[in-house]
């Protein structure tokens, strides 16, 4: 093949003509002759037993269809299942506990479902939740997570005997040896806590039952149709094949999204076959602060022993991970951290210990990171600490830790959240932080740029850290290419689509294979009917491994094609060439044809097919890669912090990132400009705050805090192309990498900026309040 | 939440105590209280309407049981309230001592609130709440000092 014609540039994008004029369909675009709504009753309480629960009123009042309490479903009720079970890590303790429908003997976090209000609008199934009578039991609520493991704290899971739900140690060389050689050691605790995903478009589900064709249509937000067809169909008794779940345009996904199966996946379609009617849930703002998964909080203790000369001899971290409630999502979040903390750096020595706990706050599952932000955070403030101790500046004490690049594919020894070895593929880590020290204008601001700054009074900071981001893990995923008659091409593959461009990027892979125009190729994404096999989208996986399936399907009908044309041509495939959609004779371009040709004569309707072979020009192909790659990056920032208010503005912000092969450079910076958004957001905007009953304290976006476009500067972004090998396009994924390390940049931004008070920041989310208490306690210390 | 203060009365102790058990009084020093009656002794069921930032007049299933009376000294009172949005719930220990010829008041109430009244209104929860107690004390001392000049009597 000859250099790829498409792959690579940034072509105008398939999906927006339908997204800028309001014709591509959101779930809530969806009415039905006939639709119900519903409406759910949610507790108030964050632990307590539920003693009783009157739904009598409810039901009598006019329009209300159907009210559901957990001792209304029968069989339904069950325990949603165990979405990725732990990695076989030795000694592995996990507690499983996950997710009900509804709440039948206790509520174990606020906003936790009681009931389900089925109704002729929206408005009448809100009205009547109040007619509902619940009695609750209040019960201590479990919300610190030290205390949480006390001999003497109030149980979640009674059945458990302890609000334990895993513990799990790693371990690579000797950590005790490597703590005894050090010239230095670095001790320090970390916090990092929750917020919300905060996706622009909440989670909602419409389910149909057809009487007639026996069929359930489900629209859903979902990252994962695929599963939660073959889920529910299982649960339901239905044949797969009755079953057709379709994601379509999705506002935003970012990890909650492909938790499954919430309350409404399982209830909506259950009320919908029962009724005989449509049935709609569109989760609204409130609902969404409770209703769909959280993340981040985790403590962190944690060592680092390094040399005089700043290399690294080993890292000590334990830590305690809060999944929630239940915790159906496995332990992929702190591997994810556990994992990640190594980022680009030789660590020879390394024990990691994490202990995961109940707690009475809504469920944790992945959010753009995914855990990743926490290991970052801590590996990188260690070294940030580590340099200043040893009078070494913090790009090259990062410099001198780094995997050579003669060194991949590099083993770190201990194991990956996809239960395979942490081993990274490929990657050239020096340049990335060079170019961008360079960008940022690291050694000018040192010299000179910040004292100035200074005497003007204004107090800047810069901040530089690397991170590793592990993508594009299996199982698998797989695509169909189809020439159609009319010689436009149909792709259709099981991942589901929430705004990363996937209409045009996997277009541009095939259009490449097959030598025509990406706008002719027709991308079908997130419908079970159009494609039924797969997983779903998450981990950054989804140019990687769906992507690598459109590449290899449509290779296939490239062969397909050129033996066909071959044979029409009377010439030999070898002397054939393949371009705008039309298959030529090298030296002889009258003697052409097109695809739309073969694709009618691929489909004959009399003679006959020859034995061994198929008609029509269609393929179907499935890639799994053995192991995830490992992209890099590293983000610099300068901030300026205002000495009195300690309002943090971000001046600039700089992304040299590798993400392997780019496939269209400005869906890449889209995907960079977003994620580092929301880690800016994570940093200085979003915290969920809690009291010790676990009420949520900030339910709304007037009190929860989520970052504008004055609070996000234009990133400037540098992409670097170390090719997988592990894939034959060598892509890797972008779909996390602008949120991992931007706690760690900002830190040690703010803290270079505050220079002088003796301040360290050990903690994130910030907030100029916060800053400005540990401005005062870092000098009440000093002066002591 | 924790609510405390002193407050000073013109009336005696014994004047003050006897009108804080009157449930009509406590529905005066409750603002928002719409009605209040003993359901048995010293338990009284009533509702309540409050405004708590974007929360506007939620409705509030109150039941208030006062225990521990050692008159004309002290007495506990536990405050329950649920409604559509949100509960309350908490104890109040209230204790009276001579003040020349009035009374001195000391209060100290632990309210939890929960629901989407303290999810959405926790910015003014606090605001709201001394307002609340404010304008419930004012209520209290002008009762009390009705009562001591034979005025309103028992409401």
């Amino acid at each position: 093949m000859t250099a790829p014609a498409w792959v690579g540039r940034s072509v105008p994008r398939n999906e927006d003509a339908r997204l800028l004029t309001g014709r591509a369909l959101f779930v809530d675009d969806v009415q039905l002759p006939g639709m119900l709504h519903a409406a759910f009753l949610r507790s108030d309480h964050a632990h307590a037993r539920l003693v009783r629960i009157d739904a009598a009123a409810a039901r009598a009042r006019a329009g209300v269809r159907a009210v559901y309490t957990a001792e209304d479903l029968g069989d339904y009720w069950q325990r949603a299942p165990l979405l990725v079970p732990p990695p076989p890590v030795p000694g592995l303790v996990f507690n499983e506990a996950t997710q009900v429908p509804l709440a039948r003997t206790k509520v174990r976090h606020c906003g936790e479902p009681l009931a389900m209000v089925v109704a002729e609008s929206r408005y009448l199934a809100e009205d009547a939740l109040a007619d509902i009578t619940v009695e609750l039991e209040a019960l201590p609520a479990v919300t610190d997570l030290d205390a949480a493991l006390g001999a003497d704290a109030p149980l979640i899971h009674e059945e458990l005997g302890t609000n334990l739900a895993a513990h799990c140690i790693q371990r690579k060389g000797d950590w005790a040896a490597a703590r005894a050689w050090a010239d230095l050691l670095i001790a320090r605790k970390f916090r990092y806590d929750r917020g919300a995903s905060a996706a622009i478009e909440n989670r909602g589900v419409v389910a149909q039952w057809d009487r007639r064709a026996e069929e359930l249509t489900i629209w859903d937000t979902t990252q994962a149709p695929i599963p939660i067809r073959n889920g529910l169909a299982a649960m339901l008794g239905l044949r797969e094949s009755q079953v057709r779940v379709v994601a379509p345009f999705i506002g935003g996904g970012f990890g909650p999204k492909i938790m499954m199966f919430y309350p409404d996946e399982l209830l909506i379609p259950w009320a919908a076959m029962r009724l005989g009617r449509p049935v709609k849930w569109i989760e609204d703002r409130q609902e969404n602060f409770y209703a769909t998964t959280q993340e981040r909080l985790q403590l962190h203790d944690a060592e680092l022993a390094v040399t005089r000369d700043g290399k690294i001899l080993g890292v000590r971290d334990t830590f305690l991970h809060d999944t929630g409630a239940y915790d159906p999502y496995g332990l992929t979040i702190p591997i994810n951290t556990q994992c990640t903390l190594l980022g680009p750096y030789e660590v020879p020595n390394y024990e990691s210990e994490f202990t995961v706990v109940f707690t009475n706050r809504p469920i944790v599952t992945p959010v753009r990171g995914a855990g990743r932000q926490h290991g970052v955070f801590v590996m990188e403030r260690l070294l940030d600490f580590a340099a200043r101790e040893l009078g070494i500046d913090v790009v090259e004490i990062r410099r001198r830790n780094y995997i050579p690049p003669d060194k991949f594919p590099y083993d770190h020894g201990i194991l990956f959240q996809d239960s395979a070895p942490l081993t990274y593929d490929s990657g050239n880590y020096e340049p990335v932080l060079r170019e961008a020290a360079d960008r940022i204008g690291f050694t000018e601001f040192r010299r000179t740029g910040q004292a100035t700054a200074r005497a003007d009074g204004k107090r800047l900071g810069l901040g530089i850290v690397s991170y590793i981001e592990g993508t594009g893990i299996g199982p698998y995923e797989g695509a169909r290419v189809t020439v159609e008659p009319s010689g436009s091409i149909r792709v259709a593959t099981g991942v589901g689509t929430q705004g990363q461009g996937h209409f045009t990027t996997f277009a541009q892979i095939v259009a490449d294979a097959l030598g025509v125009h990406p706008e002719q190729v027709d991308v079908s994404t997130g419908d079970t009917r159009s494609f039924g096999w797969g997983t779903g989208t998450f981990a950054s996986r989804g140019i990687v491994v769906a992507g690598t399936a459109c590449h290899e399907a449509a290779l296939l009908v490239r062969a397909k094609a050129l033996k066909l044309a071959a044979e029409m041509l009377e010439a030999a495939e070898g002397d054939l060439q393949l371009a705008d959609g039309r298959i030529s004779v090298r030296g002889s371009p009258g003697d052409a044809v097109s695809l739309a040709q073969l694709a009618i004569t691929a489909n004959p309707l009399r003679g006959a097919v020859k034995p061994g072979t198929e008609p029509g020009l269609e393929a179907t192909a499935y890639f799994g890669p053995a192991r995830g790659n490992a992209a890099n990056g590293v983000h610099a920032m300068i901030v300026e912090v205002d000495p009195d208010t300690m309002m943090v503005k971000i001046l600039r912000y700089v992304v040299v990132h590798d993400a392997g092969k780019v496939i269209h450079p400005v869906i890449v910076e889209g995907q960079i400009q977003g994620g580092v958004a929301h880690g800016i957001g994570n940093c200085f905007y979003e915290q969920l705050v809690w009291d010790d009953n676990g009420q949520l304290l900030n339910a709304s976006l007037m009190d929860y805090l989520l970052p504008t476009a004055l609070d996000v500067p234009t990133v400037e972004i540098t992409h670097r192309e170390t090719p997988s090998p592990l894939n034959p396009l060598g892509v890797k994924g972008v779909g996390e990498a602008g949120a991992i390390p931007t706690g760690a940049a900002f830190a040690q931004a703010v803290e270079d900026a505050l220079a002088g008070t003796g301040i360290e920041i050990l903690e994130i989310p910030l907030s100029p309040s916060r800053l400005f208490a540990l401005v005062q306690e870092a000098e009440r210390t000093h002066r002591r | 939440m924790i609510v405390e203060g002193v407050y000073v009365f013109t009336a005696p102790p014994a004047v003050v105590f006897e009108a804080l058990l009157d449930p009509g009084v406590i529905a005066k020093s409750m603002p928002g209280t719409k009605e209040l009656v003993a359901v048995g002794p010293h338990e009284y069921r009533g509702k309540m309407m409050v405004g708590v930032g974007p929360v506007t007049a939620a409705e509030f299933d109150l039941r208030i049981v006062l225990t521990e009376l050692t008159p004309p000294v002290s007495f506990l009172m536990s405050v329950d309230g649920t409604g559509r949005f949100g509960f309350t719930k908490g104890q109040a220990r209230v204790s009276l001592e001579p003040d020349g010829t009035g009374t001195r008041m000391n209060y100290n109430a632990d309210l939890q609130v929960g629901g989407k009244i303290a999810a959405v209104g926790q910015r003014l929860l606090d605001v709201v709440s001394r307002a609340m107690l404010r304008s419930g004390l004012e209520a209290l001392g002008k009762e009390v000092e009705d009562r001591l000049r034979g005025v309103g009597g028992k409401a």
